[in-house]
């Protein structure tokens, strides 16, 4: 290997390692600050297995569950987001143009209706919800690749039938919307907007079980993602199956983001931000890119949902407000500058 | 003979680079003048500077006795048509529909369509050949056939200056010779001074009566194909060496390139 | 496929819009019957007529007015962008609307329909801006890249709807039929001040037609034609903007009409813009009355917004559109 490459990529790890503690600071951070402040010591006896009740309680049951959520929806999220900026060639793709994140709006909307009585309280328990919404994910996906058949191998035309799904999703959660009380209305809107809630070990045992073997598989793809910068032919004639392996990434992402939004809702800006910051800073190096992406989307959704703690108590505004406030500036910023697009 | 277009040390850069480096050029009145040289000389953006398509930084075009700079665009565009190097249209659109874009610069909100639109729109579509092709969809014809319709729509313009930007790269051997046949009939029959930029050199020298060399930006020299197809300043020009002999068919100088003069290509022991 | 003269085509599609109208006059929660709508027209006041004006008439003039509006304006994108996936709602027009109404009404606490369809023009007005700055700024009109802007810009702006609903929970209610796109419950007053801007962005894009017709080729033969093109691309983006924002004003953000019209536009009548307006106008019309007279029905007895019928159809058309490469 030449010594620019092998420079480029101790740098790029370089950032990982720093990253990797800047994560566990924003970590530390969330389980420490909220309506009062356990401090760091405090934190770390509690985890050895000691500590008082009452703080076990804070941390364990209140903030820890919080943190881990969003570190994983968050991390999931991005990277989902660099698979598709990488697949499609164009640093304007995220999730939630894939239709998913409609799919599962429209699951949860589906949940709350079907299963609400007449005085608008929820038959089942709330902890439903997010498998309807994995559910609602996973078909939109589904939808999005059965409708597309054989043009599912170009990336822009699969954005496009994500497009249409979407507006279809979109449609239906607006109807079922109106045609339900005000109960379910506010729910499903809050959960739409992004809303790291309460979460229990349980769900989060369910997330991380189903995370794990996606994100290892991503890995494992990930060495044979810089090919994909090529055109169909040259990528076969070096062996790369091209449109299989899009096809591939595809599903790959869309299962990161339907596990990442069954809990948390529509973050997906940090799906947007984290990739193309991560690439930023990184480079091209893969693998590095794509532990950087995970790092950054968590400590962002981690960050969020912080903000949203300290400044806006007692008020719950979802986190998602933050990433799209956040996003907006940086994403108008990110289409001012003269991006050079390969797709 | 009155030179119908003059160029006057004219420059355009993009940013720091001169793309085309104070160069004097003068286009004979009905004739056809090439503009040749190896890549990034200038003579794509020369064509489409002469046309107004790119803001000189100083010089200026000379149509006759006047600046182009001082006519407004449809006026211009009634005095020097353009085949753009790459052009595009929807696929779903008639061959008809694409020519008659061409009568445009004659056409004013007063007065949509005329018999001389009309006209000038048949004998466009005649003259290249492609009248019954008409009805048929942009995306159902051959790249020579397409190549005739968009020549047929810069005729339609009835501009007396035709300029082609590369318009036979993408063809094969025999649409090259038709199409460059095809516009040399135009300037015989019809007397329209014609300015072509050509990659390659051999077909330079066979349909031009004035071709001229340019290299960095700067014209080399100018002249009949006879004086510029010389192996020395061919060698200094593109780079490479060759041997030039006299095409027996039609009695045009014609280039053999030989290995390569250029370190650039030379392998490494 | 054979064309109908084109006489023939807009007589046609004008009975066929009437007859829409007098369904969208009869049917609904309430039928009326012909001798209600005979009444209303010769001047009666009889109760029926008195609820006909109040709540059917509105819009049976708004539906098409705004379903021609955004067919009209769905064809300029197209052209614009050089892209037929395009529409005033995939450049987020829509969006940045339904963004100011919201604004407007949580922050500035405006709540007469007046002030708000005030505010939902100039949010499509400045998007329409903003999009034109980024495309501009970014260095090309690319049919993938606008679509992505476009698109995310959309997505951004229902996030930060989506948001400020949630922290707002009682504006949840008001506010959330009319951003699914409705022409229900809106007084016909808005119609003098929406018709005439729909009549200048209509007037422009007319005005425009021969140079949008060169303008289907690539920038330089358009420019070797002596077409001024900076001038063209920023009349049409006017007439864009007054188009859609007269039309969100007075329907909310109804969105894909400006998607599907057009190519049922150009199926009829070809390429030439003059035609392609004439026949995206009346198909348009008709095709947003019709959806008003099915939106009544669909969840019957309750009204489903119309932007929700026209999304759900739009969205299926996209897929057809796509899957026939016709895009």
């Amino acid at each position: 290997m030449s010594q620019a490459i092998t420079a480029m990529n101790r740098r790029a790890y370089f950032f990982v390692g720093l990253f990797l503690i800047l994560a566990v600071l924003m970590a530390l951070a969330g389980i420490a600050f909220g309506s009062s402040w356990v401090s760091f010591d405090r934190i770390v006896t509690v985890i050895m297995g000691a500590g008082e009740k009452t703080e076990r309680l804070i941390v364990l049951q209140l903030r820890m569950p919080r943190v881990v959520i969003a570190i994983l929806a968050g991390g999931a999220m991005a990277v989902a987001g660099y698979l598709l900026q990488k697949v499609t060639r164009n640093n304007l793709a995220s999730p939630g143009v894939l239709g998913v994140i409609d799919g599962a709006a429209l699951g949860v909307v589906v949940f709350l209706a079907l299963l609400s009585d007449e005085s608008n309280s929820l038959v089942t328990s709330i902890a439903w919800q997010p498998v309807a919404a994995m559910l609602g994910a996973i078909i939109a996906i589904a939808a999005v690749f059965v409708l597309s058949g054989r043009q599912a191998s170009s990336a822009i035309r699969l954005l496009l039938f994500g497009i249409a799904v979407a507006a279809v999703a979109k449609a239906a959660v607006m109807i079922l919307m109106l045609v339900g009380p005000i109960y379910r209305t506010t729910q499903a809107a809050r959960w739409i907007a992004g809303a790291v809630n309460e979460v229990n070990w349980g769900e989060i045992q369910v997330t991380a079980l189903g995370l794990a073997p996606v994100l290892l598989l991503t890995l494992l793809v990930a060495r044979r993602l810089p090919p994909t910068d090529l055109d169909e032919v040259s990528a076969r004639s070096i062996g790369l199956n091209l449109p299989v392996f899009r096809v591939a990434i595809f599903a790959l992402a869309a299962a990161l983001t339907a596990l990442a939004v069954s809990f948390v809702g529509g973050v997906g800006f940090i799906g947007l931000m984290a990739p193309h910051m991560a690439r930023m800073i990184v480079g091209r190096p893969v693998i590095p890119g794509l532990i950087v992406s995970f790092l950054l989307g968590a400590i962002m959704l981690v960050g969020a949902d912080f903000i949203v703690r300290v400044m806006f108590a007692p008020v719950e505004v979802p986190a998602g407000t933050v990433t799209a406030v956040i996003g907006t500036p940086y994403f108008l910023y990110l289409l001012m500058r003269k991006d050079r697009t390969n797709g | 003979m009155a030179d119908r277009v003059s160029v006057e040390n004219l420059t355009v850069a993009y940013g720091a680079h001169a793309a085309v480096d104070g160069v004097s050029l003068a286009v004979p009145k009905g004739q056809v003048t090439v503009l040749a040289g190896p890549n990034g000389c200038g003579k794509s953006t020369l064509l489409r500077a002469v046309r107004r398509l790119h803001a000189a930084q100083s010089g200026r075009v000379l149509l006759g006795e006047t600046d182009i700079a001082r006519l407004k665009e449809k006026e211009l565009a009634r005095e020097i048509g353009l085949l753009a190097q790459s052009p595009s249209a929807p696929e779903d659109m008639r061959v008809e529909e694409l020519v008659r874009l061409g009568r445009y610069p004659h056409q004013s909100m007063m007065q949509p369509w005329s018999p001389e639109d009309a006209d000038a729109v048949e004998s466009a579509m005649f003259g290249t050949g492609v009248a019954e092709l008409r009805d048929r969809r942009l995306g159902s014809l051959s790249g020579g056939q397409l190549q005739r319709v968009w020549i047929a729509m810069v005729l339609a313009q009835e501009t007396d200056v035709i300029c082609l930007d590369e318009p036979v790269n993408h063809l094969d051997m025999a649409h090259q010779i038709d199409c460059l046949d095809l516009v040399s009939r135009l300037n015989r029959e019809r007397g329209r001074t014609v300015v072509l930029v050509l990659h390659d050199l051999n077909l330079a020298a066979r349909y031009a009566d004035q071709l001229v060399f340019l290299k960095e930006g700067r014209v080399v020299q100018s002249g009949m194909p006879e004086e510029l197809m010389q192996e020395e300043l061919i060698g200094d020009v593109f780079g490479i060496r060759c041997r030039v002999i006299e095409d027996p068919v039609h009695n045009r100088p014609m280039c053999i390139p030989m290995r390569n003069t250029s370190p650039r290509f030379a392998v490494q022991a | 496929m054979t064309r109908l003269p084109r006489g023939l085509l807009y007589c046609g599609l004008l009975v066929l819009l009437c007859i829409v109208g007098y369904a969208s006059l009869t049917l609904g929660y309430k039928l009326y019957t012909p001798a209600d709508i005979w009444g209303l027209l010769t001047g009666a006041s009889g109760e029926a007529q008195i609820v006909l004006m109040q709540y059917r008439v509105p819009r049976v003039v708004i539906a098409p007015l705004v379903g021609a509006a955004l067919g009209i304006a769905g064809v300029v994108v197209q052209t614009l962008s050089r892209n037929r996936i395009a529409s005033p709602d995939t450049l987020g027009l829509n969006a940045g609307a339904s963004f100011a109404v919201v604004v407007a009404s949580v922050g500035f606490g405006v709540s007469s329909m007046l002030g708000l369809s005030a505010a939902a023009a100039l949010g499509a007005l400045l998007t329409a801006l903003l999009v034109f700055a980024i495309a501009a700024g970014s260095g090309g009109l690319s049919p993938i890249r606008i679509v992505l802007i476009g698109v995310t810009i959309a997505g951004l702006f229902s996030a930060l709807v989506e948001v400020v609903l949630t922290v707002r929970e009682t504006m949840l209610d008001q506010l959330l039929f009319w951003l699914a796109g409705a022409v229900v419950d809106r007084p016909l007053s808005l119609v003098s001040t929406g018709g005439p801007v729909i009549i200048v962005g209509i007037l422009i894009a007319f005005l425009l037609a021969p140079s949008l017709d060169i303008l289907q080729t690539d920038d330089q033969t358009a420019k070797g034609l002596g077409v001024p093109i900076a001038l063209v691309r920023v009349g049409a983006f006017a007439s864009i903007a007054l188009l859609t924002g007269a039309s969100v004003a007075m329907a909310g953000p109804v969105g894909f009409v400006g998607l599907v019209v057009p190519h049922a536009a150009r199926a009829m009548v070809g390429l030439k813009h003059v035609h392609q307006f004439i026949a995206a106008a009346l198909f348009g019309a008709t095709y947003l009355t019709s959806a008003d007279v099915v939106a009544r029905f669909v969840i019957y007895p309750l009204e489903a917004p119309v932007g929700a019928i026209t999304a759900v159809v739009g969205g299926c058309v996209l897929v057809v559109l796509l899957r026939r490469r016709a895009a």
